[in-house]
């Protein structure tokens, strides 16, 4: 079950995580109400299949069935990259869960391949077994009034933004996905994001059209007339603070994940604080308050 | 032995029983402070384990080190977490019940900046039902005393430890850091300050640097090394340890499968905590139980214990030590074998 939250939710206000702040606009993070998430649970999934999506990108299927049955978009797992006969690396990785099915106990995680574990996982035999940890973290919301959703990802983020994609527009909500990455060769979910009817706009820092400034100035004239309910952004702080911008031009909630270096994923090591500094009691952690946080911009001096 | 009496939650076919002073054991495996939370709960069941071990508590709120508060190296991992607390108060009303779901007993950790904090500490939690044992994580700066580490002073671990003693009606484990000269001093002062255990060891001080920004990778500078690579040295210590005192030596350090917890415990461990190897694989306590078992049986001893400080020294071992090839089952990756995963 997807959160339903208002963006009035008075609940919302407090619990300040982090805050970004860029010329006239300050970012401020606060946890989402924890009623979304579902328990997770330890499998011994084979791996079925790998696919190499672009020139450094894989996607790996998992047989996670209880995974799968009770993923919501945004959660991740933690796959341990250490085979059967070994005990390091001794940290597993965090993946988001870019798509699955529930019918079939299929889980697709789409990643870079980055250093020695997510090279680990595109080698790992097909059959073998990987230990996987999932669903965790808090999901993103979609309201029932969300009409139309904005999707802002960046390099691998957008992996954490597509299942979500997925269930806004099994419910019929519009779709408009920026795809930003360095290379054309690094642009990936393009085709999953087409194939279930979202807008997709790719942008790449190659030829500019990842510029921020130029994003912006694409969204006023595209969103001019058709509002947005809602954006979730992931990836980069730039396109965080466009996002949180736009969602307050808008008036549309924004909600963010974040990353973090993990070890458990559950929330018992205190390994992926969001590391906010000046509060008395720790900061909220990533795994387990978040990996989605929900974002807003204010004004800071003069208006933005 | 007061462990013959202690409930078994598990049948385990052979005997693991094990008793740290009256504390009795249904198994010799429990978690390392910090690398355990009820969490683990949904991802098998707890009440499998010996004991469980709480992360250390502060009498305060603390809200621990910057990021990145991990990094990882070959073998292992550092981490400088710097022990968020959200205080002793918080911990009884909120994180203790928790851990009461289960039957397995609870070992809290506490931690201070001073002598006087473990010893509030102890007053707060004495009489606080659900409380088994309590282990001194004394591997924190005394802020009273120029910030050098407690756990490096025999003199102050001695106080920290008789202080707690004299406040509890539970046991008193001493948890030791590698980072001393001679671990042999600081575990004697913990037994004469009167502790009924002592574990070793804490993490090794370590560091890495990022070459792209020429800064440490650990937010705080420096954080403590853990996992398979400290495992040599974390047995070396055991040993020296178990020479020194009489009292039961909790093993800890690199511990991911039932041969490094058998290893440590020929050299005189009678119990092993598993901490990093439950990041790697969550169920590894599990693994590391049934292993045991296992070689309990193979080996056909009569219990677990007569395998505990059985290490020979004497020369020509080798000739007369029964067949020291561990069976499969303790999980001794005899070669690299990946698809042994299957049975884990
Ligand atoms: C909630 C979450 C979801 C993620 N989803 C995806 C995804 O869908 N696809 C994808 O490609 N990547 C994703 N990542 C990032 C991914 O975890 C890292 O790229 C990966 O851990 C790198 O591992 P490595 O062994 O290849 O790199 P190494 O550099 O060898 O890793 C060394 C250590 O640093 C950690 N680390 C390195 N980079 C990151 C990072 N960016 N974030 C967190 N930890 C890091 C590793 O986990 C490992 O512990 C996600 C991260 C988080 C926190
Ligand atoms: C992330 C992390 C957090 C830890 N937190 C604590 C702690 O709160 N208290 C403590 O006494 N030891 C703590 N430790 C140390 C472990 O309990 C253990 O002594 C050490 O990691 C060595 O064992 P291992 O190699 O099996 O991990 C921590 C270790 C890690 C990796
Ligand atoms: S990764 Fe362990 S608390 Fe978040």
């Amino acid at each position: 079950m997807t959160p339903d939250i208002s963006p009035a939710d008075p609940a919302l206000a407090s619990d300040m995580v982090g805050s970004w702040t860029a010329s006239s606009v300050r970012v401020r993070l606060a946890c989402i109400p924890d009623i979304g998430r579902t328990e997770p649970t330890l499998e011994h999934a084979p791996v079925l299949e790998h696919v190499r999506v672009a020139a450094d990108h894989v996607l790996t299927t998992l047989d996670a069935p209880t995974m799968a049955s009770r993923a919501e978009p945004g959660q991740f797992a933690m796959l341990t990259v250490a085979r059967g006969g070994e005990d390091s690396p001794v940290l597993p990785r965090p993946m988001a869960l870019y798509d699955w099915d529930a019918a079939t106990g299929r889980v697709d995680f789409l990643y870079r391949v980055f250093g020695d574990g997510t090279a680990r996982m595109a080698a790992w035999p097909v059959g073998e077994l990987m230990t996987a940890v999932g669903p965790l973290g808090r999901p993103f919301s979609l309201a029932e009034t969300t009409a139309s959703l904005l999707l802002l990802g960046r390099g691998i983020g957008i992996c954490s933004l597509t299942a979500l994609a997925a269930r806004a527009r099994a419910r019929g909500v519009a779709v408009h996905a920026i795809v930003s990455a360095r290379r054309p060769d690094a642009i990936v979910a393009t085709d999953f994001l087409e194939r279930i009817g979202a807008t997709v706009w790719p942008v790449v820092d190659t030829d500019g059209s990842s510029d921020v400034e130029r994003l912006r100035a694409r969204l006023d004239a595209q969103l001019r007339d058709r509002a947005v309910d809602q954006v979730a952004v992931c990836g980069s702080e730039r396109l965080l603070r466009l996002a949180a911008q736009v969602g307050r031009r808008l008036d549309a909630r924004v909600e963010v994940s974040l990353e973090a270096r993990m070890a458990c994923g559950l929330g018992y090591c205190h390994g992926c604080s969001t590391g906010e500094k000046g509060l008395a009691s720790e900061a909220p952690l990533v795994c387990k308050d978040g990996p989605v946080f929900l974002a807003r911009a204010e004004a800071i001096g003069k208006a933005q | 032995m007061s462990t013959q009496n202690a409930p078994r939650r598990h049948d385990y076919g052979p005997d693991l029983r094990v008793a740290l002073g009256p504390l009795g054991l249904d198994n010799p495996v429990m978690p390392a402070s910090g690398c355990f939370g009820p969490e683990l709960g949904s991802l098998f069941d707890l009440n499998r384990l010996g004991a469980m071990v709480t992360k250390t508590i502060f009498f305060g709120a603390r809200s621990g080190n910057p990021a990145h508060r991990l990094a990882e190296t070959p073998g292992g991992m550092l981490n400088s977490v710097g022990i968020p607390s959200r205080g002793v108060d918080a911990f009884v009303e909120q994180i203790l019940p928790e851990y009461r779901r289960w039957q397995t007993p609870t070992i809290v950790s506490l931690g201070g900046l001073s002598v006087e904090e473990y010893w509030d500490l102890a007053d707060r939690l004495r009489g606080v039902p659900g409380i088994a044992a309590l282990e001194l994580n004394v591997s924190c700066p005394n802020l009273e005393a120029g910030g050098i580490e407690m756990g490096a002073s025999p003199a102050q671990v001695e106080a920290v430890v008789r202080g707690v003693v004299d406040r509890s009606t539970v046991p008193v484990i001493s948890k030791l850091t590698p980072n001393v000269t001679s671990i042999a001093e600081i575990a004697r002062a913990s037994e004469a300050g009167g502790a009924t255990a002592i574990t070793a060891v804490n993490t090794l001080v370590g560091m890495a640097v990022d070459l792209d920004t020429r800064a440490p990778v650990i937010g705080n500078m420096v954080g403590g090394l853990s996992g398979p690579a400290i495992k040599p040295i974390a047995l070396r210590m055991v040993w020296e340890v178990r020479k020194a005192v009489s009292i039961p030596v909790i093993g800890c350090g690199g511990i991911a499968r039932a041969c490094d917890a058998l290893e440590f415990l020929v050299v005189g461990a009678t119990v092993v905590q598993v901490g990093t190897a439950t990041f790697t694989r969550p169920d590894a306590m599990l693994g590391v139980i049934d292993g045991i078992a296992d070689y309990v049986r193979d080996r056909g001893l009569e219990s677990i214990r007569d395998l505990i400080g059985t290490l020979r020294t004497d020369r020509g071992a080798a000739e007369t030590a029964p067949e020291l090839t561990l069976a499969a089952s303790t999980g001794h990756p005899a070669q690299p074998a990946p698809s042994r995963s299957v049975q884990r």
